[in-house]
């Protein structure tokens, strides 16, 4: 074949600094040593200049008593710094989860409402979006603040609640429902539920296909699990026996030498990155054989060998006290399951307490028997739920609107029903062009919570602003702040760019 | 007047036939513009009817107001024996025994090929999905293209994709079909294969009703050629009349220009 080659081709190498592969491990290289280096330089500067001008950078207040109480959440006196965060992560939380799930249901509504035929709807909606996302959001947390504050006082009455739920100016409270004696034994028979439930709903998708009579599978699937709950909720003790199997689980994990663990854990490190470079390989072979390897290629395989080694050695060397502290946390957590079970655990599996007032200090306030809302929450909740449901409002309309015309007129020539296009033709292209806005509306969502230090809700921003003010450690809590918010706003792309892929449209 | 010798040529072809769609005095407005006015045909069972006209003439508007895309302010549309009105049960009957093509195929880009096609079978006339899926292939092998069942209509040609357009229009065996430009939008070599599909379901007795500026397609396989300006219907006849001697003198510019 080579005679075949036009005598002018040189086949000689280019000289080093012209040659397109050599430049670009060159300069790959390069750019690494620059990034590491100027990040050591300046946390180098930064930690010198910290000791110079005696600044605390140490983590010790997260196990020492911060001698501070808290105005809502899980423990309102906590024991330790740690914990005191912890209940502020666990408000930002519920207000994050319960805001983002609240305003999408409101700015679905909303958007539908200001793309009707029905004039009233359409102003109501319009009014609504306008007005909302034209005023501050702190000016309309504080406006809820103040609103709520000027409810009625609660009374000095001690004792149960008469109805169902009281308002007054320290909030509201409404009956709590939750997990009883019997619960984790009634889940038991709901999880065999949910399969018998998803099988069932299975065989009716089946039966539609075969017949094309609408069988209603989601519909038929609730019935059958709602049935199964029913059942369950008498006769879930013969699930006693589940305890005994978890304690044995336990004592068979602490039984687990550490070194087994520990050879184990060395094992799975070198063994799945040698796995995925494997499956790599095999991804890049056709089937002529092997395809020539790129250099990102290369440089792929090389960080999955080198990450695999590091690995193991970091939990071999460093860290040996994983495995005993893998093994203890499972073993701890088997025990604690086997206590959920058995042992005259016949009550019913959830109970609901009605609400109640107590007087522990100078002022009645709501006792712990009921479900709690403080003013704080409320103002924040109404504050973030209107003012980002007005953002997905107008994303909702923007999604649907940009469906093309003719994809509507297509599926009413074929007599499709509105409902129907909607659902199977309409929808499914909108929510395509919806997702990416929607997340940046949910990852606003969760950041703005933390104007909840203007009303004195305790999230984690409110709480660490007062366990650094009792401690003197602020950087040490800034950066937990910081890491705690990047966690939860890369958790939710996570999520929404998993259902963006699985909406994406196939071209070519 | 010739108009009317035309007509009658027409009806002894298809004499004896039903009518399938009459228009009788039909009238719209877009605002203060008037799109048709007193718009009045009848199409028999069978007949291929091919509409053409100058751009703004009003033949879109028409073929939409038939399966009520656009709704009609006077006179009567009766489809199949069934009337347009604003009633709900005869718009959605009407508009499952209409199938309709566009000039942008309007296809669901979400869907795979197989999947738009069975869509409205399995959602509106309730078909097993087996059997609709079978239907479904079998129209792809009709039009020329089984083998692109399971991909996405990104991935097709124009030429293609209108076909795929064609076979789900099909799908829901419609007893008359709207063509809506379906060549406009389409590259010059594509524009044979659509019509070819178009010739085929002409032949096997399909009434239609076109909309076109496919000359060829229309002398081929027309029985009668309406010309539309300006909202009006200003001439009706066979493909020879029209071509070989045509009366109005509006028709006679038209045919200068495209010709």
């Amino acid at each position: 074949m080579a005679t075949n080659s036009p005598p002018s081709i040189d086949h000689s190498r280019p000289p080093l600094y012209r040659d397109v592969t050599v430049v670009k491990w060159v300069v790959q290289i390069a750019a690494l040593a620059l990034t590491l280096g100027a990040l050591w330089f300046l946390a180098d500067q930064a930690g010198d200049n910290l000791r110079a001008s005696n600044v605390p950078t140490d983590y010790d207040f997260l196990s020492v008593n911060p001698g501070i109480d808290l105005s809502s959440g899980i423990d309102t006196d906590p024991d330790t710094g740690g914990r005191a965060l912890w209940v502020g992560m666990v408000n930002t939380l519920r207000m994050a989860v319960a805001g983002i799930f609240v305003a999408t249901i409101l700015g679905v509504i909303v958007g539908l409402a200001r793309l009707s035929n029905n004039w009233l709807l359409q102003k109501i909606g319009t009014v609504f979006v306008e007005t909302l996302r034209n005023v501050p959001l702190l000016v309309q947390i504080l406006f809820y603040g103040a609103v709520f504050a000027s409810l009625d006082r609660v009374t000095k009455d001690v004792g149960p609640i008469n109805g169902w739920l009281h308002l007054s100016n320290k909030g509201l409270s409404l009956p709590r429902v939750h997990i009883a004696d019997g619960f984790y034994q009634w889940l038991i028979v709901m999880c065999i539920g949910i399969f018998i439930a998803n099988e069932f709903r299975k065989r009716r998708i089946r039966q539609q296909d075969a017949t094309g009579e609408e069988s209603y599978p989601l519909l038929s699937a609730f019935a059958v699990l709602t049935f199964v709950a029913a059942v369950g909720w008498f006769i879930h003790p013969i699930f006693g026996f589940v305890g005994e199997i978890f304690g044995a689980l336990s004592s068979f994990v602490s039984g687990i030498p550490q070194t087994v663990l520990q050879i184990a854990i060395g094992v799975l490190c070198v063994g799945s990155s040698a796995l995925w470079i494997r499956s790599f390989l095999n991804s890049r072979r056709t089937p002529a054989g092997l395809a020539r390897l790129t250099d990102d290629d290369y440089f792929r395989m090389i960080f999955a060998a080198v990450g695999g080694i590091l690995g193991a050695i970091f939990f071999l060397i460093l860290w040996p006290g994983l495995s005993s502290w893998m093994i203890n946390s499972l073993s701890d957590l088997f025990n604690v399951l086997s206590n959920k079970f058995g042992d005259g655990r016949t009550g019913r599996p959830i109970d609901v307490d009605l609400p109640n007032i107590v007087q522990t200090g100078k002022f009645p306030n709501y006792g712990p028997s009921g479900l709690n809302f403080s003013i704080g929450f409320a103002a924040v909740f109404f504050g973030v739920v209107f003012y980002t449901a007005a953002f997905i409002a107008e994303i909702v309309r923007g999604g649907i609107l940009a469906v093309p015309k003719g994809q509507s007129e297509a599926a009413a020539a074929l007599g499709l029903k509105r409902a129907t296009a909607l659902r199977r033709v309409i929808i499914p292209q909108a929510a395509r062009v919806m997702l990416p806005p929607l997340g940046n509306q949910y990852l606003n969502l969760t950041k703005n919570t933390s104007l909840a230090i203007a009303v004195g809700y305790s999230d984690i921003v409110q709480v660490g602003q007062t366990v650094y003010n009792q401690t003197g450690k602020t950087l040490p809590v800034v950066s937990i702040w910081m890491l705690f918010y990047l966690s939860c706003s890369l958790s939710i792309s996570v999520i929404v760019n998993f259902f963006n892929v699985r909406m994406r449209i196939v071209e070519r | 007047m010739s108009i009317d010798d035309a007509t009658t040529a027409v009806s002894e072809k298809l004499a004896g036939r039903e009518d399938m769609i009459v228009c009788v005095d039909v009238d719209k407005f877009y605002g203060d513009f008037q799109a048709l006015k007193r718009v009045t045909a009848t199409i028999k069972e069978g007949e291929v009817a091919v509409v053409c006209g100058p751009s703004g003439s009003g033949k879109s508007t028409w073929i939409r107001c038939i399966n009520r895309l656009e709704v009609h302010q006077g006179g009567d549309i009766v489809v199949d024996g069934i009337e347009l009105t604003n009633d709900l049960r005869n718009i959605e009957r009407i508009r499952s025994e209409v199938g309709m093509v566009f000039q942008q195929f309007n296809l669901f880009p979400h869907l795979t090929v197989l999947d738009n096609i069975t869509l409205a079978p399995i959602w509106v006339r309730k078909k097993p999905r087996a059997e609709a899926e079978s239907m479904a292939r079998a129209l792809l092998e009709r039009v020329g293209i089984p083998e692109q069942a399971e991909k996405f209509p990104g991935q097709l040609s124009g030429g293609q994709q209108q076909r795929v357009a064609i076979a789900r229009s099909l799908a829901m065996e419609p007893r008359v079909m709207l063509f809506d430009e379906p060549t406009s939008a389409l590259d010059p070599e594509m524009i044979k294969e659509v019509l070819d599909v178009m010739k085929e379901l002409a032949l096997s007795g399909m009434t239609m009703m076109v909309v076109t500026h496919e000359m060829g397609f229309a002398r081929e396989v027309a029985d009668r050629i309406m010309f539309m300006e300006g909202g009006e219907i200003v001439e009706v006849g066979t493909p020879e009349h029209f071509f070989t001697n045509p009366t109005e003198d509006r028709t006679k510019l038209f045919l200068s220009q495209i010709l």
